[in-house]
């Protein structure tokens, strides 16, 4: 049986295991990604509002276009792959910003609830009941309606995305830990809990909590690009992953390259995430599968 | 059992009025609705006379306190826009939605689990592998890229089947295959690593060392104690029957709840988004409530109401 083999202990592994193809190619292009969102304003050819009104709706060099608009244009003749490039920054900002603040304020609330154990335990775990037993997307529709859109909010907003995983793992590790001996023994030598948790805790779980950000990540990518894709996002003249393919609907039968490069850059980009988060699970945290 | 159910609704309920509270609190620190609603410059008198009708002129506690009074009655309040009852105006869209919803769940299900399971007990064969894939490619690609691509290919290069609108039941087909495949892909996820879990347990070898059949060993000891965390994802799934359409309801122009959604947020018309958000909650509730219900039947240890 294969399971026995996947129960033996982890010494019988080689020394140095090699990162699978797939992980390399997932590691390649995040890296690609992230490159092109530190320099976008240097090797866009075009800034992603500037219009070409007398080549609108051109089509991409691989479907008879020429080499002035590699991808071609969008109906107000502005470049796809200027916007492309734009919209990775944008899109990866927000996931960026929205994944660090869930992160931050689940782990925070989790040792709160950890920490002072009581009544506040039970809030946090009531809010963190409440948060997954609805739909996120309708939780962040409702909010949208009443306050309009705006980036901040957008950013915050996906920001309470998955907050309730962090809390619920960093408050379940950090009450294990306390029963380690490790966390008792420095707080018997007077450590304040900030340095308790954030000194000595925080590290022990971090290989965990970076596991739970990197799935979270995809899901947030995945969120902004639908609210924006439904016109409830990013707004224009920003443009995001998104919101590019809720435009490009408009022109699917005469102009569908509009709609061909953000969709496969969002699923390629999500795709790597997920698989690199799937493979740093399995190396660094087998107690999460 | 009893003092088990008691405690789950009482959670459940809990759960409601968190939803009516988050409701009111967002609505009243959106900004004055009578001046969203009317322009900046209507006369003082006319946005005076929209408040009184609206209620808007109470202090807090008595508004947040009438507000509960009307959700008991039934009363959510009317579109702001038209002034129909946001209750009939939810209410008229559901079977659409659910015309979308229940065929997709079937076919999640009928291709998620299977193929979940099948992955499992065939752990890194080729077929585990093409499973996997497709498993987390269907968790990637967004529901409105699939869809898209699916107009592209089917209504727009191939013109076999229609690219939008409610006409006859072939405009459902392209939302509920966009619908179905990707639940399929993340309950064949969830069913493979609850079933690798189980298989994984010391019992299932002392069923197998004790010279048990692996046919018998997989129904009667792996496949029950899988269905736990499997059971809690098609709950999921069953209590998202409202709201999980939003996106793809968008795409396909289909008039169900989640097109009145995005268009009511759109439009500011905050009676009928706060409707929606308790008829998804209550429906959320009730499919947990049952799901709970459910592990029971499906867990002895936990009938007695003592928590493993």
């Amino acid at each position: 049986m294969s399971t026995a083999l996947a129960a033996l202990p982890a010494t019988t592994r080689k020394p140095r295991a090699t990162v699978p193809p797939m992980v390399a190619f997932a590691l390649c292009w995040i890296a690609a990604m992230l490159a092109v969102a530190a320099t976008v304003q240097w090797i866009a050819p075009y800034s992603y509002t500037a219009l070409d009104l007398r080549a609108r709706l051109h089509p991409p060099v691989f479907m008879g276009g020429d080499w002035r608009h590699i991808l071609g244009t969008d109906e107000l003749g502005r470049d796809v792959l200027a916007r492309l490039l734009y919209s990775i920054r944008l899109s990866l900002l927000i996931a960026f910003g929205a994944t660090l603040i869930g992160a931050a304020l689940g782990t925070l609330l989790g040792f709160l609830a950890a920490h002072l154990r009581g009544l506040v335990e039970q809030v946090v775990l009531a809010l963190a009941d409440f948060q997954a037993s609805m739909p996120f997307l309708i939780l962040a529709l409702s909010v949208l309606a009443f306050f309009g859109t705006s980036l901040t909010l957008l950013i915050c907003l996906l920001g309470l995305h998955g907050w309730e995983r962090y809390a619920r793992i960093s408050r379940g590790l950090a009450i294990s830990a306390g029963a380690q001996g490790y966390a008792a023994a420095v707080r018997q030598l007077g450590a304040s809990p900030w340095r308790v948790y954030g000194r000595h805790v925080l590290p022990n779980i971090a290989s965990t909590l970076i596991v739970s950000m990197t799935l979270a990540f995809p899901e947030i990518i995945l969120l902004e690009s639908g609210l924006s894709f439904l016109g409830l996002g990013v707004q224009p003249p920003e443009t995001s992953l998104g919101n590019m393919v809720g435009y490009a609907r408009e022109y699917l039968t005469r102009a569908p390259w509009i709609l061909l490069s953000p969709a496969m850059v969002i699923v390629m980009t999500t795709l790597s995430v997920s698989m690199l988060g799937d493979w740093l699970r399995d190396k660094l945290d087998p107690t999460l599968r | 059992m009893l003092r088990f159910l008691t405690i789950r609704l009482l959670r459940a309920a809990l759960t409601i009025v968190l939803v009516v509270t988050f409701a009111f609190i967002v609505l009243r620190m959106s900004g004055d609705p009578a001046l969203l609603i009317m322009s900046a410059d209507a006369p003082p008198e006319a946005i005076a006379a929209f408040r009184k009708s609206w209620g808007l002129d109470a202090p807090l506690w008595v508004q947040y306190v009438n507000y509960f009074g009307a959700i008991l009655h039934g009363d959510l309040g009317q579109s702001m826009r038209d002034g129909r009852g946001a209750v009939e105006l939810v209410a008229e869209r559901i079977p659409a939605t659910l015309a979308l919803t229940i065929p997709a769940l079937v076919l999640k299900i009928g291709l998620g689990i299977p193929a979940g399971i099948f992955a499992a007990l065939h752990r890194n064969s080729f077929i585990d592998r093409a499973v996997m894939f497709a498993a987390v490619a269907g968790f990637t690609v967004p529901s409105f890229v699939l869809g898209l691509l699916l107009v592209l290919v089917f209504a727009v290069q191939l013109g076999w089947l229609p690219s939008g609108g409610q006409e006859s039941w072939r405009h459902a087909i392209l939302p509920i295959v966009t619908l179905g495949a990707g639940g399929a892909a993340v309950l064949a996820r969830f069913t493979r690593s609850a079933m690798l879990e189980v298989l994984g347990q010391s019992y299932i070898r002392t069923a197998s060392a004790k010279g048990v059949p692996w046919m018998s060993v997989v129904r009667n000891h792996a496949l029950p104690n899988a269905a736990i965390p499997t059971v809690t994802i098609v709950g999921f799934m069953v209590g998202s029957l409202l709201a999980g359409a939003v996106v793809v309801e968008s795409v396909f122009s289909w008039p169900g709840v989640g097109r009145l959604l995005v268009v009511a947020v759109a439009n500011r018309d905050l009676a009928v988004v706060q409707c929606i958000l308790l008829v998804v909650a209550v429906t959320m509730v009730t499919a947990n409530i049952v799901v709970d219900l459910l592990y029971g039947f499906l867990d002895p240890r936990l009938r007695a109401g003592v928590k493993a």
